[in-house]
């Protein structure tokens, strides 16, 4: 047992975790992105670079151009980049932060929410480019819009459940991390990423609405593209991976994260 | 009233098969995982205004004591009980991130040992000037030498004004001059009723700042008393 007098006081102190969280977030962003204006270019450039390329494999290669084919694929793009980047960095946050995790006790349960909470930021930057995509595609916005105000927080909860088993990843199996990348980005290919759901053939689109990304994907182009409210699986079916994601690994973490010394060295 | 009480302290490391260390749950997930105790039935309290120095060899324990002091590693046995505010240098790097600027890295750290924002501009412009770095404060870290690094967090750390200052080899690594200032900081914490704990083998400095040694070897309490005894026991054997 560790008793530490001012440890349980610490822990409860709201407005203290909220320092140490922003901290992090700061000091992440600077370690991740660097300082000044040429970071904004970045978090922008990501997306459009993703989106660029599978642009190209769609309407090009593929042949399979459909309405509004780029604004169809950024509605995809846009939040995977989110859920890609925060598993990728998770399985790095320890290691980053090893100097601090070697060096002095903080509550490092918020390890993974400093790193979901960077590229979240990111995120919201790149939100600019549905727009952009919107105008460009001459796709005129409906009330549905307003659904952004659902899947945006849905988007960021489910990179924030799958960064806790991401970050335990990258501590038990450092030597797999790419892989574990990889597998992430199968998830896209595995969902209506590059093609919606209704131009995919029955009984995959059905498989298909079991992978958490659908849901997400497909909320976008309801709320952007068709201009519609969305079915109720799109929601529950991610929401559900996030509350299973949480359930299962935060307690896990929580036995865990006072090790992390012990590994990091 | 800071104090600093272990009882029957263990700190244990588990390693797989290719001597990897792997966290207690991974553990139990791998077969071959092997085990070492770090430190092994360490009983020591250590009251207000004490200054103790740990000695021993390289592997003994001393850094895996303080961070089990500080927190940082948590006791697979026994208890660690702490009061007062710790300030701690236990890393080589002193506890900075490489690609943050020192100012980048004292706001981090103030904020991590629990000072509020509204103190941060005050303490950065503190550090800014007890550090003695000048416009390098605002350089990454990766560009300092060792000596700068343990400047900026020793200033830090004294900033924060910590009721007991651990210190593990890193004040060795500064030059003479700073050194000073070191032993003058440690000297007011225990004058205040604080509790200073040093390691390293720099003995002549850690008699400078210590009165009480402790010496450990194999991660078990050896001899603790004057520091001139433990010290004559430590070259002894």
């Amino acid at each position: 047992m560790h008793s530490i007098a001012d440890r349980d006081r610490h822990r409860v102190d709201v407005n203290g975790r909220l320092d140490v969280l922003l901290a992090l977030t700061a000091s992440d962003l600077r370690a991740r992105y660097g300082r000044g204006r040429l970071r904004f270019a970045k978090w922008l450039l990501d997306p459009f670079a993703a989106l660029g390329v599978y642009l190209v494999l769609v309407a090009a290669v593929l042949d399979r151009p459909g309405r509004a084919t780029a604004l169809s694929i950024a509605c995809a793009v846009v939040p995977f980049q989110l859920v890609i980047m925060a598993v990728t960095s998770s399985m790095n946050a320890v290691r980053l932060r090893r100097a601090i995790v070697l060096n002095m006790r903080f509550d490092r349960e918020l390890l993974p929410l400093s790193t979901v909470l960077t590229e979240t930021v990111a995120f919201i930057a790149a939100l600019g480019l549905l727009g952009a995509v919107m105008a460009g595609s001459r796709v005129t916005p409906t009330v549905h819009v307003l659904w952004l105000l659902v899947f945006v927080p849905l988007t960021v909860l489910l990179a924030f459940g799958m960064s806790v088993p991401a970050t335990l990843f990258g501590v038990w199996y450092r030597d797999l991390t790419v892989f574990a990348v990889s597998f992430v980005r199968t998830l896209f290919f595995v969902a209506p990423g590059l093609v919606a759901l209704d131009g995919v053939p029955e009984p995959a689109a059905t498989l298909l609405k079991a992978n958490p990304l659908s849901g997400l994907f497909e909320g976008y182009r309801d709320a952007l593209l068709y201009g519609r409210a969305p079915d109720p699986w799109q929601i529950l079916v991610p929401l559900a991976f996030s509350v299973a994601f949480l359930g299962l690994f935060v307690p896990v973490y929580r036995g865990e994260e006072a090790h992390l010394a012990k590994v990091v060295e | 009233m800071p104090s600093v009480t272990c009882e029957s302290l263990g700190v244990r490391f588990q390693f797989d098969r290719e001597q990897r260390p792997v966290t207690p749950v991974l553990a139990r997930l791998r077969r071959g995982v092997t085990e070492s105790w770090g430190l092994r039935g360490i009983s020591v309290t250590i009251g207000p205004g004490e200054a103790v120095a740990l000695i021993g060899p390289s592997g003994a324990g001393k850094s895996t004591l303080l961070r089990a002091i500080a927190g940082v590693l948590p006791p697979d046995d026994g208890t660690v009980v702490t009061s007062g505010r710790i300030g701690a240098l236990l890393a080589t790097d002193a506890g900075l991130t490489g690609v943050l600027t020192g100012r980048e890295n004292a706001t981090l750290i103030a904020a991590l040992a629990g000072l509020p924002r509204r103190r941060m501009e005050a303490l950065l412009s503190s550090v800014a000037s007890a550090s003695g770095l000048g416009p390098s404060f605002d350089r990454p870290v990766m560009s300092y030498s060792e000596g700068m690094r343990a400047r900026v967090g020793f200033a830090v750390v004294i900033e924060a004004a910590p009721d007991v200052l651990l210190l593990d080899e890193v004040h060795e690594a500064l030059d003479h001059e700073y050194r000073e200032v070191v032993e003058r900081a440690a000297s007011a914490i225990v004058a205040r009723g604080g509790i200073v704990i040093a390691a390293g083998h720099d003995h002549p400095l850690l008699e400078r700042i210590a009165e009480r040694g402790i010496l450990l070897e194999c991660g078990t309490l050896v001899a603790d008393g004057p520091f001139t005894d433990v010290q004559a026991r430590y070259l002894a054997t």
